[in-house]
């Protein structure tokens, strides 16, 4: 750990001290710190759930901190609300980017700090403005009257960032994962518009997955774990990068992984269960071929951008695809549509549970029998006791709380939903299973009884495409795991021939670095 | 570590949606129902001499001016709450409260009093009916399109109740100048079109206020992200559309010299078609006021010609609904370009 | 990483709601008054006309109540069906006019037999159902929008064939088909049991078969649907066709009871059957368009219309007042419920 010695409140451009916030059930934030000296590119890091996001929503004042303290420029903060920080200089660069469709580039920067002359808003005024901003302070030449729908994702990003920085009051910028929607050659331009704004004197928050990048760009990185921050590493000092992207791996994963996952099996592997072959999209998938065997359970991990989701959306009917075959247990798969799909045999826990994975607004019974209907019908006349019954029997089954078929799934939570989704396939009997992240924002309780579900499948003969951005689980789950970066698969390892660190550094492009 | 080679398929069927790729094609797609109208008037002005005479062209915009000043009213409501019909903004009542202003402007009229107090109370009427569609919308919770669909029911049944369901003809000074009168050679309804298409088309697209109006239709998160209050944009969009429908009540006071009884039916569908037409005249393709204004303005011509080529009046109807079709069906195969 | 974005999502907020500090007690009052509001205002109603119009409570009256919402019923029914869907059709007039109109046409100048005749207008009405399902599946046009087309489109069509808008009579109507309107089936008027059929057809369609339950699923998260495995472009189809050849069904009962086409004549059905429909969804716990609900909107609709008329009001005062109810039942039945979802991003 190489936390650098006191700084003076006057020093920082924002310190938080001893946060703590908790959720109920989940404790988010436990005493977290984080200073951001003046002048500054400080990284942030963690692995997911590690409290990164919680933090920046406090400081956004979308959340309220329980305990722990806020300064600004060394100005306490005593209620931060969004007004507040603004005010201060704080800005925000969102992972998503919000903007209107048809507006003009010069009309998004200005969109509610709009200039007046003497004939309304100062539509040339505005324009030459922001022309100049985006070419002086972010690097790009922009014509200020493009629309925003005709830009790139990274033109838009640059749109983003002009517009919390134009009228030039900001003191401290946080990016939460600003590359995420960027392809590489993308990556540049920001990096290029960081560096100018850092020579502007500004103070910048960067949160990333990417560990090159924070590499690359940041002066000190703060590692967040379990809700706290366990270290803060100096990246200007001399070393080289061998030496400190691992120890950044090493403060992000540092935990005990106990016995969360199952004992399996490991079979022998017989047939395929599906294979694909040469799948592209002519845009974030490049040719991508992979094979999961019957009984196998398979991981595919690559961070946001690196066209794992696009890869499951393909495989799934919800992405058209340009070239490449899906074969599932040997029959060559029509996937053009879910429902076909899911007629070939795949199954699909989708990564956005709250709207694709569940109709929030029906009971759990509903939810649990959508995908086989006719199976508790005859002449579709729907029996509602059999339907009733066997949602019981699959909530017994899968412990979800509260009990009670009739309840609706909206009131569920996200472990329990996810149980409810998983149940919906648990009777579909398919051959091949796609789960998309399916523990985020599920407690570790039931994280457990996911897991120990989604052996079960395996140990009877389905295949699993376990897609995920944990390490640990991947390690605790799979047979084999497939690494995806910018639309190619770069690694496909026996589980046991990785590691933590490894696996990490191979998704996130340390790999590169080190 | 792998490197897969890309297993080229042979091309499936080219599809309309693969064969629309090309930018060329595109920008077809995009100036198609510009295209057709485009045809269209050639067609009759080839047909019909008259066709482009100053005197029909006066009647035109003489006869086009209520649903041009309507159709801006609405293009305000769907520039502030989006134009997805159904869970964004639009102002369904709007003709109905024009026709109220209508009776209530015949009515008091007839009945002997000063044009400018007749004048107070109907405006004063048609501005409640803005009103509570922005209470329906933004403090109930309704939809726009159910809440305006419910305060149509409402503002007909009223219009019927305060003017007895009867016609009412109205020979006013006043009112006769507006139907017969010129200004510069110009037909007074056309300049009051005019009039509301300067003030709503600086109000909407010159204005920092109207900057943030378009912005909460656009996208609303972006609004709020931007510290905007979409819902107070909203709001006023629906007062601002009964504004408009204020100028409408007296310009179809003039057209059909008093009230005909039922006008609303007719007035409601060529409002919804000329707005949503005038997307395809916009630069960035979406519902503007001018847009809507000129949509109104080229199906009314649409209509007269046909009618100078002794086209079957009754088909007139049919041309309309293929158009729309037309225009949003290109819009839809556009807007799946892009992504 | 999905759960660590902050997304601007509001709903998500974990600080307590007004709602949870409120007291159990008010909070249960409330409930049962925002869910059941819309029906004690319709028994207050009922009462209120009970006392001031003697007529009202009269068998007979009652009768004429149900028969005189027959044909609303069952476009309101189609109605429900198409908005479970997520959709919503405009153009259910131009279904009930094709079917009476093509009915009759089967009948006068084709000579068929009534039977026939009927299926002839169903099919008629299943032909606009047709267009609007291509437009909206494959051409991926709003239903909105697509609907108000065909609207255009088939009320042309009627002033086209009809010299613009003439009636076509048919005064030697075969009393079989008159007893679609004016008979009796075991001394209940012909037009409530097809209205009674129509509504249990629906009644175990939407809420009892599988078929209701997917395509309840495809109205409120489509996109969960599809993932299921639910083919969403068939279901939709078939909602709009099978929509359209039911309200054609009312179509042939208008035109049977007059022994003539009036055309044009189905529009005045759209407003109120979509009225009904919303009043319905509103006292869903889940606000779904349902068919007991409907149901009870279409009663509401037809008390409050026999109720006024019943107090001897002027009919155009009667229009007026109706009119401002239907503006309160619906706020009452949507205050304080804010369901308006909007999802916009680039």
């Amino acid at each position: 750990m190489n936390a650098t010695g006191e700084q003076h409140d006057a020093d920082c451009a924002l310190r938080m001290e001893g946060v703590t916030k908790t959720f109920p059930g989940v404790r988010a934030l436990d005493g977290a710190s984080l200073s951001v000296g003046r002048g500054e590119v400080h990284g942030l890091v963690g692995e997911n759930g590690a409290g990164k996001s919680t933090i920046i929503k406090i400081l956004a004042g979308v959340y309220h901190a329980d305990a722990g303290s806020v300064s600004v420029d060394g100005e306490p903060l005593e209620r931060i609300d969004p007004a507040s920080v603004h005010r201060l200089g704080v800005r925000f660069i969102h992972q998503e980017i919000s903007l209107v469709p048809h507006f003009s580039v010069a009309e998004s920067v200005f969109l509610g700090q709009e200039q007046t002359g003497r004939l309304g808003t100062a539509k040339r005024a505005m324009r030459e403005r922001a022309e100049t901003f985006l070419a002086e302070t972010l690097g790009v030449e922009l014509d200020g009257r493009a629309l925003v729908r005709d830009l790139s994702v990274a033109e838009r990003k640059l749109v983003q960032i002009a517009r919390a920085l134009i009228d030039g009051r900001a003191k401290l910028v946080v990016f939460d994962e600003p590359t995420a929607v960027l392809a590489a050659a993308e990556v540049k331009t920001l990096f290029t518009a960081i560096d100018t704004l850092r020579r502007a004197g500004k103070s910048m928050l960067y949160v990333s997955h990417y560990l090159n990048e924070i590499h690359q760009i940041c002066d000190r990185v703060t590692v967040f774990r379990n809700g706290a921050d366990v270290g803060v590493v100096d990246l200007r000092q001399p070393q080289q990068p061998q030496v400190r992207v691992p120890e950044i791996i090493r403060l992000m994963v540092g935990r005990d992984i106990g016995d969360l996952y199952p004992q399996r099996r490991r079979s022998e592997r017989t047939r395929d269960a599906l294979e694909v072959a040469g799948l592209d999209d002519g845009h974030r998938l490049r040719g991508v071929s992979l094979t999961v065997g019957a009984g196998e359970v398979v991981g595919l991990t690559g961070i946001i951008g690196s066209g794992r989701a696009e890869l499951v959306d393909s495989l799934y009917g919800l992405r058209k695809i340009r070239a490449g075959k899906i074969t599932v247990d040997g029959e060559p798969a029509r996937t053009n549509s879910p429902a076909r799909a899911v007629r070939s045999g795949l199954a699909l826990v989708p990564r956005d549970r709250r709207n694709d994975g569940l109709v929030l607004d029906m009971t759990v019974a509903d939810n649990v029998n959508l995908a086989t209907l006719e199976e508790v019908s005859t002449l579709g006349w729907l029996n509602r006791a059999a339907a009733g019954r066997r949602g019981e029997e699959l909530m017994e089954r899968l412990d979800v709380r509260p009990r009670g078929s009739h309840a609706v799934s909206r009131l569920l939570s996200g472990g329990n939903q996810q149980k409810v989704v998983l149940g919906r396939w648990l009777a579909s009997q398919a051959s091949v299973y796609v789960l998309d992240d399916p523990t985020v924002g599920v407690d570790v309780g039931a994280r457990s009884e996911i897991y120990r579900l989604i052996a079960d499948l395996a140990q009877a003969g389905a295949g699993v495409l376990m897609c995920s951005n944990d390490p640990a689980e991947l390690l605790g789950m799979c047979d084999r795991i497939l690494v995806m970066v910018r639309g190619r698969i770069i690694a496909d390892i026996a589980a046991a021939d990785t590691d933590h660190e490894h696996l990490t550094a191979l998704a996130t492009g340390g790999a590169e670095a080190a | 570590m792998s490197e897969p080679a890309v297993q080229t398929l042979p091309p499936t069927r080219p599809r309309l949606r693969q064969l629309a790729a090309t930018p060329a094609l595109r920008l077809l797609l995009a100036r198609f129902p510009l295209l057709v109208f485009a045809l269209l008037f050639v067609y009759m002005a080839l047909g019909s001499e008259f066709f482009l005479e100053w005197r029909n062209i006066s009647s035109i915009l003489r006869q086009s001016a209520p649903d041009a000043i309507l159709a801006a009213g609405l293009a305000v409501v769907v520039t502030a709450g989006g134009d997805d019909i159904v869970s964004g903004g639009i102002d369904i009542s709007l003709p109905a409260a024009a026709t109220l202003g209508v009776g209530i402007l015949s009515d008091q009229l007839v009945n002997g009093r000063p044009f400018v107090l007749a004048m107070l109370l109907a405006a004063a009427a048609v501005i409640a009916v803005g009103l509570l569609n922005a209470a329906l919308v933004v403090k109930v919770g309704l939809t726009p399109l159910l809440a305006t669909l419910a305060s149509w029911v409402a503002v007909v049944g009223t219009t019927k109740w305060v003017i007895d369901n009867r016609r009412i003809t109205v020979d006013d000074p006043l009112i006769n100048s507006v139907r017969d009168g010129t200004v510069l050679n110009v037909p007074v309804p056309a300049v009051f079109a005019l009039a509301v298409l300067i003030v709503l088309s600086f109000w909407i697209h010159r204005t920092r206020f109207g900057h943030r109006l378009q912005a909460s239709g656009g996208n609303r998160s972006a609004a709020e992200i931007s510290g905007l209050n979409p819902d107070y944009f909203l709001a006023r969009s629906f007062v601002m559309a009964s504004l408009a429908a204020v100028v409408a009540s007296v310009v179809l006071t003039a057209r059909g010299s008093g009230l005909s009884p039922g006008i609303e039916e007719r007035l409601l569908l060529d409002m919804v078609l000329a707005t949503f037409v005038g997307a395809a005249f916009s630069f960035r393709r979406v519902v503007t006021v001018p847009g809507a204004m000129l949509g109104a303005l080229l199906v009314k011509a649409l209509g007269s010609g046909f009618q100078l080529l002794n086209v079957d009046i009754f088909k007139v109807g049919m041309v309309k609904g293929v158009l729309i079709l037309i225009v949003v069906a290109s819009a839809a195969l556009e807007a799946g370009q892009r992504r | 990483m999905t759960a660590e974005t902050p997304a601007p999502s509001r709903a998500d907020s974990a600080a307590p709601t007004a709602s949870q500090a409120r007291s159990a007690w008010s909070r249960r009052i409330f409930d049962v008054v925002s869910r059941y509001g819309f029906v004690i205002v319709f028994f207050a109603f009922a009462v209120f006309f009970a006392l001031r119009a003697d007529a009202f409570l009269n068998p007979s009256n009652l009768v004429n109540i149900l028969e005189g919402n027959a044909v609303l019923l069952i476009a309101a029914l189609a109605m429900t069906l198409v908005v479970a869907s997520g959709g919503i059709d405009l153009s259910i007039g131009i279904a009930i006019d094709f079917g009476g109109w093509f009915a009759i046409i089967a009948m006068r100048d084709y000579d068929l037999t009534w039977a026939s005749a009927l299926l002839v207008g169903v099919l008629a009405g299943a032909a606009v159902g047709v267009l609007n399902a291509g437009l909206i599946v494959r051409l991926k046009i709003s239903p909105f929008l697509a609907t108000l087309g065909t609207f255009f489109i088939g009320s042309s069509i009627q002033q086209i064939y009809t010299s613009g808008g003439g009636q076509v009579p048919f005064r030697e109507m075969s009393e079989s088909f008159r007893s679609l309107s004016t008979g009796a089936v075991l001394g209940v008027p012909t037009e409530i049991v097809i209205a009674a059929v129509v509504g249990v057809v629906y009644f175990v369609l939407l809420e009892r078969s599988v078929h209701g339950k997917r395509i309840h699923a495809i109205g409120l998260q489509r996109s969960v649907a599809s993932v299921s495995g639910i083919r969403v472009s068939g279901y939709l189809v078939f909602v709009f066709v099978f929509a359209s050849a039911t309200v054609a069904l009312s179509g042939i009962i208008l035109t049977a009871g007059l022994r003539q086409f009036t055309p044009l004549s189905g529009f005045s059905y759209l407003l109120d059957a979509i009225a009904a429909v919303f009043i319905g969804a509103s006292m869903h716990p889940q606000r779904r368009p349902n068919v007991a609900g409907t149901l009870l909107g279409v009663l509401f609709l037809g008390v409050v219309s026999n109720g006024l008329n019943l107090m001897g009001l002027d009919f155009n005062l009667r229009d007026a007042l109706e009119g401002i109810i239907l503006v309160g039942a619906l706020a009452l039945a949507f205050a304080n419920r804010n369901n308006r979802a909007r999802a916009v991003s680039i």
